[in-house]
């Protein structure tokens, strides 16, 4: 088997068109929509304009809007919510706050914030990126409190006979101690309550940048094993598909000769795109490199399959590209490799299901996105489900080339 | 070396192969001729494990080629009609690929493959692409991919066609150089010089069927063909052309200074016929003998010429 990858190897180095096709081209595109999508790496960031309607106008209210409005990255404009709700509608605003009265006594009794974000449907995407960092930002500061308010009940309660002097004066040193805390840890973590570079343009890793680079390279990733699949009918055009057919190397090893052949050059593909987006998009890779490899090899392992169940199934070259680039630009969009597939309609989120795009790019999203580890159940769910698309594919392309074998010579 | 018995190959309905027997003993060079459409291809590619037989029992190097096609695969070589060689990669690479199909040690391999490029006159190319090569270097390394493993039997279908005379001699002579070495051959092919000068056995296969097998000199019998001895006169008389008539009858007196003289026994038959013209005081301008060849054999024996369509 091993001599067939060698053979066509050698032979896919010695064809420069292919190798910028397979590499090159892959590159550019992703660039190209980087750009679109604005991933580049900017030197300025700019400020996200954030519309809040403060209705409690509590204190605690006030010194959220006042911490939110403190970063460099977020330009609060404080609004009613009746006039904030009207530039949603209006389409001057994709995304507005609203703290509704009550929401500090919310806070105080550890129930569910008296806060909503309000969006419009059109633009969810957007919703979707302010949402995952004001969340982080917001429980932050929320959380804080809540349990700097709970330290002073607990106290109260364990000493019920102290006086009210000696009470206060012992109040005040533990919201000392917990602003001093903050201030400590602000410090030594390079204030990560005060980052929430998602709502900036440069943030690493973010879903926009994630979308581009791993729905462009699937996609292009199904091109170039279409067109290395279609090898097989080449081997048949030049008649050595026969003259290997009458060597005693048994018909499943051409075939498992050619599937490793593709999944090694689509590894390389993949590895070479999210390379690119390191040095080029900053995508953060070295941190996520070991779920990174497993899901690009069973990424690669089903998007080849489906090239060389094409090739097992056509009967001459043009077949194949005919066929594979209806059903290859069908998947990627219906998989979201060129729009994401929040964005559509739920029926098409629901189609989005059976393309191998999907469940790429949703591992892809679980590593760099979601940061989820190589042993989160969620992220495995989709590993396996890779696996067994290529499974399948591959069994059904072994079961036809077995078949077809004879007519294709 | 090869038994073949009661081959049967249907297509679509149509019979290919009705009931082929041939046997070819170690070291013989088997020719199969026929015309397109015959059945050659079919039963080389039968033979080469590529089709099925529908019916019939193949024998290769003592292996049941239904029961041990692996074997029977290892102990034969195959140059097909088409070239069926990677353009992109080099002969050496070319070579070194479908050699290592037939589990040949590298190292063995490496030397076979330089003694055969030697063999070929191809040393000095052997890094070149093939798509660098003129057709007839190509149907060299053709052939040279399919005797690296050192077959006992190699099937050579229609190899030298379509290749520059200089190409041709030396496909020629390093065939004549295997067969000299032991080596067993199923032949194909249209050319009559080819045939007439490799095969020690030939197999005239006609629509499916082998209609006749044997050696160039017993399928002249069995088509029953003459040898043509033609004699030029300075000048015939009418009276002589009469009795020349009536002691030669077989012949062909058309021309009147340009008898054609029919026989299958040209060495004896000349000496007589000779003498009886000098006892008749012909004047013999020139002689000439046309020897038998299997192009007339085998339009006796399949009424067509053997390049029909």
């Amino acid at each position: 088997m091993i001599k067939f990858v060698i053979k066509d190897l050698k032979i896919f180095l010695s064809d420069k068109k292919g190798i910028f096709l397979t590499f090159l081209l892959p590159i550019i595109l992703v660039t190209l929509f980087g750009v679109i999508f604005g991933v580049t790496k900017k030197r300025e960031p700019r400020a996200q304009v954030l519309v809040v309607a403060d209705e409690d106008q509590s204190p605690t209210s006030k010194n959220i809007m006042a911490q939110l409005d403190s970063l460099d990255e977020l330009e609060i404009i404080r609004t009613t919510s009746d006039s904030a709700k009207a530039m949603v509608v209006k389409g001057d605003e994709s995304v507005i706050m609203i703290f509704h009265k009550g929401m500090a006594d919310s806070i105080r009794m550890g129930a569910q914030p008296e806060m909503e974000l309000c969006y419009d449907e059109a633009k969810k995407m957007e919703l979707g990126m302010l949402q995952s960092a004001l969340m982080a930002k917001l429980m932050g500061i929320i959380g804080n409190s809540q349990i700097q308010r709970k330290t002073l009940l607990d106290f109260d309660k364990n000493n019920p006979q102290m006086d009210s002097q000696q009470r206060a004066k012992i109040h005040q040193q533990i919201i000392s101690q917990f602003a001093a805390d903050a201030d400590t840890k602000n410090t030594k973590e390079d204030k990560p309550y005060l980052k929430v570079s998602a709502l900036v343009a440069e943030k690493e890793n973010s879903p926009m940048l994630v979308q581009v680079v791993a729905g462009n390279s699937i996609m292009m990733l199904l091109f170039s094993v279409v067109g290395i699949g279609a090898s097989l009918l080449e081997e048949k055009q030049e008649g050595t598909l026969k003259k290997l057919l009458v060597s005693p190397i048994p018909v499943n090893q051409i075939l498992f000769g050619k599937m490793l052949y593709v999944n090694i050059i689509s590894i390389l593909q993949l590895c070479v795109l999210f390379l690119y987006a390191y040095f080029v998009f900053k995508l953060n890779v070295p941190e996520k490199i070991l779920p990174l490899l497993l899901m690009i090899i069973v990424t690669a392992f089903a998007c080849s399959s489906f090239g060389v169940l094409l090739a097992s199934i056509a009967k001459t070259k043009s077949q194949v590209q005919g066929i594979s680039t209806l059903i290859v630009i069908t998947m990627s969009a219906i998989g979201g490799s060129m729009i994401p597939t929040f964005v559509m309609p739920a029926f098409m989120q629901t189609m989005s299901h059976f393309t191998v795009n999907y469940w790429g790019i949703q591992g892809f999203y679980d590593i760099f996105w979601r940061n989820l580890q190589i042993t989160d159940i969620n992220f495995l769910g989709k590993v396996a489900v890779l696996i067994g698309i290529g499974c399948l594919l591959n069994f059904i392309a072994l079961t036809m080339f077995k078949r077809n074998v004879k007519q294709l010579v | 070396m090869i038994q073949v018995h009661n081959l049967c190959k249907q297509y679509h309905g149509h019979l290919v192969l009705k009931g082929i027997d041939f046997t070819i003993q170690k070291g013989e060079f088997y020719g199969l001729l026929g015309p397109n459409g015959a059945g050659k291809t079919t039963t080389i590619s039968i033979l080469s494990n590529l089709l099925q037989a529908d019916e019939g029992d193949i024998q290769i190097a003592g292996f049941d080629l239904k029961k041990q096609s692996r074997a029977c695969k290892q102990s034969i070589g195959v140059v097909p009609q088409e070239i069926a060689l990677y353009e992109e990669l080099s002969a050496w690479d070319n070579l070194l690929f479908w050699g290592s199909l037939y589990d040949v040690p590298t190292k063995l391999l490496k030397s076979r493959i330089n003694e055969t490029l030697e063999l070929f006159g191809l040393t000095e190319r052997k890094q070149d692409k093939i798509k660098t090569y003129s057709g007839g270097m190509k149907r060299r390394v053709n052939i040279a991919s399919a005797i690296l493993h050192q077959p006992k039997v190699l099937f050579m279908d229609e190899p030298t066609v379509g290749i520059d005379p200089q190409s041709r001699n030396l496909i020629y002579e390093v065939i004549e150089k295997l067969h000299k070495e032991g080596l067993t051959f199923l032949y194909t092919t249209h050319y009559m010089e080819e045939a007439e000068r490799f095969c020690t056995k030939i197999g005239v296969i006609d629509d499916g069927k082998i209609i006749a097998e044997g050696s160039l000199s017993e399928l002249k019998k069995l088509g029953n063909v003459s040898e043509t001895i033609e004699i030029k006169f300075n000048e015939v008389s009418d009276l002589a052309l009469v009795k020349l008539k009536e002691f030669w009858p077989k012949g062909d007196y058309s021309n009147s200074q340009k008898f054609l003289f029919y026989s299958t026994e040209v060495h004896q038959d000349l000496a007589k016929i000779i003498l009886k013209c000098n006892d008749l005081g012909l004047d013999i301008l020139h002689i000439e003998i046309q020897k038998v060849n299997l192009e007339s054999v085998f339009l006796q024996l399949t009424g067509k010429q053997l390049r029909d369509a």
